[in-house]
């Protein structure tokens, strides 16, 4: 594990190194991504001056929403670059590649590339929570301040999970980016807003399914005091940690499942 | 039914039926006993209702990619495992490296079960696959190789000296410190294998090594593993399409087709019997009249470069060359062995049989 740990700490720092060969095109890109972004948030306040209000929640307590889930999306696109882009390295024959060393092919995959660049999307969702918090006048405690990284970061295992899974759809067929972005890109989208706009199935599918609702909005309601419009229990604010572990956990041996169908069936 | 033969065993076997102590040492690195892999394609149809037919229903296309092959390599041997494009040299590859596991059949390479030990294994192989390196591209060649130590855990002392081997052997020196998209193809391949070799694998999976290279570059490559596998006694499995790579390297081949083995035994044999017609490539000075030599045949043209087939017992290369250069000017010339395909083709054609010894 902590030889694992140390393997991968080098060859990212590696990837990192290849990256900084083209310093202008990853500044562009992390630019680009903040600007586009940032763009985005300004079409949602916008949309917020007609009606300041979404199922009860104010502009600045949906701010801190979405903030947190670009935040945690952005650390997730970060390290799972190798998954993102499973499918190019299954057709180009790398993946084999991966079989025929002898590190775990799960961290060669996680070391395959760490996407600099999305710092973009976590500036731009720091700044967002930033200004909800602000607007939305959230009072800070000690544990609040200590459980929002530890939120985060949940979150951020949640969508990689979801890369995991998507990349493992790659070993029964090649066109999957699609499917994989109805869940990555389209989950993002869907935890920046609160869970009460959504229909009863959609609720019952990000909670117990996919663990979307795990991602923003429970935790956000400790942060920010709301009682819960789906009422869930209360402790559902502090799951996320064990949620993230627990998907990944499934990811991974979904994972594995994949792996072995692909040593069968070399497609 | 299909003519299949097996030169005889190899010396080794009977060293080690006489001297059991040193048996562990002289069994086959690889061993390969009724091998099968077979594939389940799906069955597409074409056209806008196909799509729907697609769906609905799911037909499978059986595709017996390895089909019954048996065989063994002794440590320390040179082996050119050769076919035509889709003969199942690449599923053998996979099902020898654990990328694959095999439908039926057994493997077993350096005595471990390659799909079930695959990590436990892959410390002690090394691959190298001619088209794809496994170099970092935009890195130094250094820092590659810095990185595989810690891919495959080499100690610091024996990584720094394999490094200065092979940095010599191989004349690294020069572009160690260049990224390895900026390397020639030559060179990166020279990479590549330093990468393959580093922690010391007890034998080396070579898949068309040389595709590409100009001849100097080749020649370097075979150089090389002629020596890897004289001193440090490193076992090769080699693909290729290039005929010239088996008759430089190897002693003995095995020729594949449609999954099953066509051929295992002498390399000499083989090309005495098969592969007996060559072609000389001249360049002309000008694209002047040709009007062929009588003793080959032209098969292609193209401006001033001609192709001339001709049998190695009706005229010798160098009484060709004289030929050519008697009516023409000469700028370049080379010549090439048969190709697989051809060699191939003319086993079924004329069958293995003959005089040879023991066919299977």
């Amino acid at each position: 594990m902590r030889d694992d740990l140390a393997l991968y700490l080098r060859l990212i720092g590696a990837d990192v190194r290849s990256q900084m060969q083209y310093k202008l095109s990853f500044l562009a890109l992390a630019l680009g991504s903040f600007a586009s972004l940032f763009l985005q948030f300004f079409v949602i306040l916008i949309f917020f001056q007609r009606f300041p209000h979404m199922a009860g929640w104010s502009i600045g307590e949906v701010a801190f929403l979405y903030g947190l889930a670009s935040v945690s999306f952005g650390l997730a696109e970060m390290v799972s670059g190798g998954f993102d882009r499973f499918s190019q390295l299954v057709v180009r024959g790398d993946f084999d590649r991966v079989l025929t060393r002898p590190a775990d092919p799960f961290v060669q995959l996680f070391s395959q590339e760490f996407q600099l660049r999305r710092l973009g999307r976590i500036g731009q969702g720091a700044t967002a929570m930033l200004l909800g918090q602000g607007m939305a006048g959230v009072t800070w405690t000690l544990p609040k301040l200590l459980y929002l990284p530890v939120v985060a970061a949940s979150g951020a295992v949640v969508f990689v999970a979801l890369f995991i899974l998507g990349a493992t759809l790659c070993f029964w067929t090649v066109q999957t980016s699609e499917v994989t972005n109805i869940f990555t890109d389209g989950g993002t989208e869907m935890v920046s807003y609160p869970m009460e706009i959504y229909q009863e199935w959609l609720r019952r599918f990000f909670i117990f399914v996919v663990p979307l609702g795990f991602v923003t909005y429970f935790p956000a309601l400790y942060f920010l005091d709301r009682p819960d419009g789906l009422g869930m229990p209360e402790f559902f604010r502090f799951l996320p940690p064990a949620v993230a572990m627990l998907f990944l956990a499934v990811a991974r041996a979904v994972w594995s499942f994949g792996v072995r169908h692909y040593q069968s069936t070399g497609s | 039914m299909e003519p299949q033969m097996n030169t005889g065993s190899s010396p080794s076997v009977f060293i080690c039926g006489s001297f059991s102590f040193i048996r562990g040492w002289c069994l086959p690195i690889v061993e390969v006993a009724d091998l099968r892999k077979t594939f389940y394609l799906a069955r597409h149809h074409r056209g806008f209702f196909g799509a729907f037919r697609n769906l609905a229903t799911r037909s499978y296309r059986e595709v017996r990619a390895v089909d019954g092959i048996s065989f063994q390599v002794e440590r320390g041997e040179m082996v050119g495992y050769v076919g035509p494009n889709g003969a199942g040299k690449s599923t053998t590859i996979k099902m020898l490296t654990g990328i694959l596991v095999p439908t039926s059949g057994r493997v077993e390479v350096a005595g471990l079960i390659p799909s079930r030990q695959r990590r436990e294994l892959a410390r002690r192989i090394g691959v190298v696959f001619g088209q794809r390196t496994q170099l970092w591209w935009d890195l130094p060649l250094i820092e590659s190789l810095e990185l595989l130590r810690h891919i495959y855990r080499v100690p610091e002392k024996r990584h720094r000296a394999n490094l200065a081997t092979f940095a010599e052997l191989l004349g690294l020196e020069a572009f160690l410190d260049t990224p390895v998209r900026q390397l020639s193809l030559g060179q990166r391949m020279r990479g590549d294998l330093a990468a393959a070799l580093l922690h010391d694998p007890e034998i080396l999976y070579l898949d068309e090594p040389t595709i590409g290279l100009d001849v100097v570059a080749k020649q370097r490559i075979r150089e090389f593993l002629i020596r890897i596998n004289r001193e440090a006694q490193t076992t090769v499995l080699l693909t290729t399409h290039d005929m010239s790579d088996i008759a430089h390297l190897c002693q003995r081949m095995l020729i594949i087709d449609h999954g099953r083995l066509l051929y295992d035994g002498g390399v000499a044999a083989i090309r005495e019997r098969f592969g007996t017609t060559r072609t000389l490539v001249v360049d002309l000075e000008e694209d002047e009249e040709f009007a062929g030599v009588p003793s080959a045949e032209m098969v292609r043209e193209d401006g001033p470069r001609k192709w001339l087939r001709f049998q190695r017992e009706a005229i010798s290369a160098a009484e060709l060359v004289a030929q050519v250069a008697a009516r023409y000017r000469i700028r370049d010339l080379t010549i090439e062995e048969p190709e697989i395909e051809e060699i191939v083709r003319r086993i079924y054609l004329e069958g293995i049989g003959g005089d040879q010894p023991s066919a299977v």
